[in-house]
């Protein structure tokens, strides 16, 4: 294992949105390095940047400078499909506000990546995103709508989506935000267990300090910048 | 992916559902213009079954209360036939060629009916001077003057009606209703066939028609007489006035207008070509307004679908795969209306509801598709570049 390479690793980032108006630095050197099977828990306050470096990691912005290596291959200078092929492939989002399609139905939903993975059946896609509802305790809601569940459910559809394609790592931006504590409680046991018990890497950005504490690791942000 | 986007278009029934309306109107609309348009030009191409060029029509008056002797129209015809630059002259009823002017009737032969018939007068020298070929048998001639029956010309169309693929020439037929005791003039003997003829305009369909052979009793009641003039090319305002003259010089009361076939026919398009160019005027304004509603649609609608848009870029999809999937919805979007709207228009046809041949319609519902899924990916062609262009952290952001 150790001499894998690691999932994901940023050197040296920087990312600068500009606008017409102002400048805004985002991420200020970030350097940050995620291993296979890994538990990372990101914090820090609002607006420090937390989005913007797992919008870095999933490949769906680039760094205004700096390297990001995936699988220790670094993917500067890809083009927009070796990048969407990558993201297919590797990574699987939840968000903060699910992003479900609401006109269709848990299992549609959740066959959403594989929908983009070339040469897949329609039959595999269904099973493997049923065998991935199952891992979230869903099997039996395949044919509901995301209206007709819970917001914990839902964030559970959500998982399973991100768990349907297989990736190497799940990007989580506040996944319990929207939640309630019970079922934010709800959501991160299974993320752990995830983890835990499928050995899926995990990154997790979140304000609740107590979740934090649950994973391996603990990096903080603030103002762009790593503080620990 | 296609099925993907009918699921995904399906659930959206109800929101898709203006959009769809409004395709299947535009499709409903694009058909009727369509059909009118492509009747009208196919009537448009299809010959005439006669000459219009340098024929001139007379309208000869006998005067207040006065009647025409056939013996003085003789003398009429003769003696304009003899001006040099006339080639032949032939007697005919009111119902020339391009005038709003018709005669009709149904005939009947044997238990079969024929449809609505135009119905002309005609003297042995019409075909020669319409310049109407025959197809089959000749045109009437003195040799039938010891006829029993009144023998007459038919249109390929009349003869398909009541003869079907049988022989037609020698044949006798009657009036739809014939008189019990029938008049020898009632009775129709066959001596010619001619192609189908249209004589309403440049862009009426071919009517079924026969030609009477007039005969010489029928003129005595006569009020006025309509002469049909094959004229040299080149004739023009010159002779019309030498003929105005002949005629006057013959009895004086007589009088005579001289109209140019060509002109009426021209004049007489345009009741066709307004009414046309007006319907495709008023079917490309809502067309167009029905494509801008159509493009406010669709920018909306990708405006509101922008996380959506994030979502399925963090899933894999590359921009130009979010183009063609927004293109694409639109296509299946298209296709419920054009379902629709192609089920209502096969009923036209499928009942037959203008007595018009299939062939029309068919053409234009295929010209309605294309031209409704141009018009769609045309107003799609934008807005889907547009999504394309959407970034993909986008996902992140929209919470
Ligand atoms: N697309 C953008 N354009 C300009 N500024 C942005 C954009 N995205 C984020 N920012 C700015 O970058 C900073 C970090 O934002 P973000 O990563 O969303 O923070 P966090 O997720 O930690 O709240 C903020 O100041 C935010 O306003
Ligand atoms: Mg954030």
């Amino acid at each position: 294992m150790t001499s894998a390479p690691p999932v994901l690793r940023l050197t040296n980032i920087e990312k600068i949105y500009q606008t017409k108006t102002i400048e805004t630095v985002a991420l200020n050197s970030v350097n940050l390095t995620v291993n296979r099977g890994e538990f990372v828990s990101i914090m820090g306050p609002s607006g420090c940047g937390k989005s913007t470096l797992l919008s870095l990691m999933g490949l769906l912005d680039e760094p205004t400078s700096g390297t990001i290596e995936v699988d220790g291959r670094a993917v500067t200078s890809y083009s927009d499909k070796e990048l969407a092929g990558l993201r297919n492939l590797k990574i699987g989002f939840v968000f903060q506000s699910y992003h479900l399609i609401n006109d269709l139905s848990v299992v549609d939903n959740v066959e959403l990546p594989l929908l983009y993975r070339r040469g897949m059946g329609s039959k595999e896609r269904r099973q493997r995103a049923i065998a991935a509802l199952d891992k979230v305790g869903l099997s039996a809601r395949t044919g509901h709508f995301p209206s007709q569940l819970s917001g914990g459910q839902r964030q559970r559809v959500a998982i399973a989506r991100a768990l349907a394609g297989g990736p190497e790592i799940i990007l989580a931006d506040e996944p319990t935000g929207n939640l309630d504590s019970v079922m934010g409680e709800e959501i991160i046991e299974l993320l752990l267990e995830l983890n835990r018990e499928q050995g899926v890497t995990i990154v997790m950005v979140t304000h609740d300090l107590q979740q934090a504490l649950k994973t391996q690791r603990v990096v903080r942000f603030f103002d762009g910048s790593q503080v620990g | 992916m296609l099925r993907h986007l009918f699921t995904l278009i399906w659930n959206r029934k109800r929101a898709n559902l203006l959009l769809i309306s409004e395709i299947f109107f535009s499709f409903v609309v694009l058909f009727g213009v369509g059909a009118v348009l492509i009747t009208t030009a196919k009537n448009y191409l299809a010959p005439h079954g006669f000459n219009y060029e340098q024929v001139w029509r007379l309208h000869v008056r006998a005067g207040q209360g006065q009647k025409m002797p056939r013996a003085e129209l003789d003398d009429v015809l003769r003696q304009v036939k003899a001006l040099p630059g006339v080639r032949t002259v032939a007697l005919t009823s009111g119902n020339v060629p391009f005038v709003f002017n018709t005669n009709n009737s149904v005939f009947g032969y044997k238990g079969k009916k024929s449809p609505v018939t135009n119905v002309y007068d005609a003297d042995d020298h019409y075909a020669e001077t319409m310049q109407m070929p025959l197809r089959e048998g000749r045109w009437f001639q003195s040799a039938d003057d010891g006829s029993n029956h009144r023998p007459v010309v038919i249109s390929q169309d009349l003869r398909q009606s009541l003869f079907g693929n049988g022989p037609a020439l020698g044949k006798i037929f009657t009036w739809d209703t014939p008189d019990p005791n029938p008049k020898a003039q009632d009775e129709f003997l066959v001596t010619g066939v001619v192609d189908p003829v249209r004589m309403e305009s440049d862009f009426s369909a071919p009517i079924p028609s026969v030609w009477l052979r007039l005969l010489p009793y029928d003129t005595t009641h006569w009020e006025t007489a309509n002469v049909l003039v094959r004229v040299a090319p080149g004739a023009g305002g010159v002779l019309q006035e030498k003929i105005a003259r002949t005629v006057a010089g013959v009895t004086r009361q007589w009088t005579t207008e001289v109209r140019v076939m060509n002109d009426d026919r021209l004049h007489r398009r345009m009741y066709t070509l307004v009414p046309v160019v007006g319907l495709s005027i008023i079917g490309l304004f809502l067309i167009i307004n029905v494509a801008l509603g159509l493009f406010g649609v669709l920018w909306y609608n990708i405006s509101q679908r922008r996380a959506e848009i994030g979502l399925r870029r963090a899933m894999g999809a590359t921009g130009a795969g979010i183009g063609w999937q927004f293109l694409g919805e639109m296509m299946v979007v298209t296709t419920f209306g054009v379902v629709l709207g192609i089920l209502l228009a096969v009923q036209f046809p499928l009942l037959n509801a203008f007595d018009l041949p299939v062939q029309p319609y068919l053409l234009a519902i295929a010209a309605a598709a294309g031209a409704v899924y141009g018009i769609t990916a045309l107003c799609a062609w934008q807005p889907s570049r547009l999504a394309a262009a959407i970034q993909p952290a986008v996902a992140l952001r929209e919470e």
